[in-house]
């Protein structure tokens, strides 16, 4: 399957044909989901309405990690098979997860300002997040830090595979420490623990905005592929004009 | 003499002509030392409190301002492309540069230490626990310093770029150093310095494979 989408044109022709299905898709769960999220649900009974930032800040966590896990992926592919769609996925995605962590801190702290009366801790969940915001950043900023743009595939790729080992330490962190952060509430042995209410616009946020993550990924994927094809037909005309 | 020796030798006594460029760093690590106590004011006993802490971040501070330049003229004078070409692995080469680099700017900052320790009001007794801690840490710090020069090498933006790559990393690094410089029961050999000492192993056997997968990559578009 990989070799069958390695072909750049024919990963742009199919991704040209869902992109506008899932943009439609991802569109309408986040609206769903923010209809029954906001108003549709009811407050929680300790949390009051702030319980309603955890409809943005679990999905955006969620992304922030798996994000990273395809950026390492990603990393990967390119450090042993030199892939160059590998490359182009590895810097479509960097910034879009970076956002994601960025969100989730951003929707914690507004979150923690009423619950924990601060605005942040140095909590083991909260710093490792902060450092994977960090892992991001230094990806971006090695992609784009030579003067030939192809210079940096390979330190990014190297880089966000190192990256890989704060993930673990991200989502056990909770587990593992007695923090402030509250244990895992979906992804946890014994089941789900939180009320059907909750869970429906949870649910649709997640898969919403993991389609909203696609989204953006693909159509960063398409403009980084024209801008490859812009600049190598560029030096093809002007390698013919020196010619002539 | 083998190749590693051969490499090492050549590091230090380049190292050592050009040894202007050590008291720069030690410089710059006296310097951040002395703005601690202008900013907070001279009281000594909020200065023991801060001490530890001030002194391993200074070291770390100190040591990034080292890592931009490790490959620099080895890459520009050709010497990377002969070390590849040559019976030398480039991993062993790597490691080589990373116990220079390590001997040339680590080492003087821990033999400053105890006058930063002076300067501070270091708690007595810690200084020894202190010095032990940053010897394992500023090794896995040169360590990851040389990843990064590998990944930077022929990047715009040297310094800003090193530390947001080799900070994050290196956090185990300072969280392990700071708790085994301030043991509570006295005893040196604490299972702090044990944690540092095994980040300092994992870092030893996976760090000069890292560096040369990316310089392969440096010096073949160099050279290409």
């Amino acid at each position: 399957m990989f070799d069958y989408l390695a072909n750049p044109t024919r990963f742009m022709r199919i991704a040209d044909f869902l992109f506008w299905p899932l943009a439609l898709l991802a569109g309408g769960l986040i609206a769903a989901g923010l209809y029954f999220g906001l108003l549709d649900s009811p407050p929680d009974y300790q949390q009051g309405d702030t319980v309603r930032i955890m409809y943005v800040h679990v999905p955006a966590a969620w992304l922030a990690t798996l994000g990273y896990v395809a950026l390492g992926l990603c990393g990967l592919f390119y450090v042993v098979w030199r892939h160059p769609l590998a490359d182009i996925a590895l810097r479509a995605m960097a910034p879009a997860g970076a956002m994601f962590a960025f969100l989730t801190l951003v929707t914690g702290a507004f979150w923690g300002k009423p619950m924990w009366g601060a605005w942040w801790v140095w909590d083991a969940r909260l710093t490792s997040m902060l450092i994977l915001f960090f892992f991001y950043l230094g990806v971006i900023a090695l992609a784009n830090g030579f003067d030939q743009p192809e210079r940096g595939s390979r330190p990014a790729a190297l880089l966000a595979l190192v990256g890989l080992v704060n993930v673990p330490i991200v989502k056990f962190s909770v587990d593992w420490w007695n923090t402030l952060h509250q244990p895992a509430s979906l992804l946890r042995s014994g089941g789900v623990s939180i009320d059907q209410t909750m869970l429906v616009p949870l649910l649709l946020m997640l898969a919403g905005m993991h389609l909203y993550f696609a989204v953006i990924v693909i159509l960063r994927m398409r403009a980084l592929l024209a801008e490859r094809r812009i600049t190598s037909l560029l030096l093809r005309q002007a390698a013919s004009g020196s010619r002539s | 003499m083998t190749p590693f020796e051969l490499q090492l030798r050549r590091d230090l006594s380049l190292g050592w002509a050009g040894r202007g460029d050590m008291l720069v760093v030690l410089g710059f690590f006296l310097i951040i030392i002395t703005l601690f106590p202008l900013a907070l004011g001279p009281d000594p006993v909020q200065l023991r409190i801060i001490s530890v802490p001030v002194i391993w971040v200074a070291a770390m501070l100190a040591s990034l301002a080292g890592f931009t330049r490790i490959f620099a003229d080895d890459v520009r004078c050709g010497w990377v492309d002969q070390v590849a070409l040559s019976p030398m692995p480039l991993p062993v080469y790597a490691l080589a540069k990373a116990v220079g680099h390590w001997v040339l700017s680590a080492l003087p900052i821990i033999v400053a230490t105890p006058l930063m320790a002076l300067l501070l009001n270091l708690g007595p007794g810690q200084l020894v626990p202190m010095m032990l801690a940053l010897v394992l840490g500023t090794a896995a710090l040169t360590l990851l310093g040389v990843i990064g020069a590998a990944l930077t090498e022929g990047a715009r933006g040297g310094g800003g770029l090193m530390a947001l790559l080799v900070l994050p990393p290196a956090m185990p690094v300072l969280i392990f150093g700071a708790l085994a410089s301030t043991p509570e029961d006295g005893r040196v050999i604490t299972p702090h310095l044990m944690l540092l000492g095994a980040v300092l192993a994992v870092l030893l056997a996976i760090a000069p494979f890292i560096t040369a997968a990316a310089l392969a990559e440096s010096e073949s578009e160099n050279g290409g």
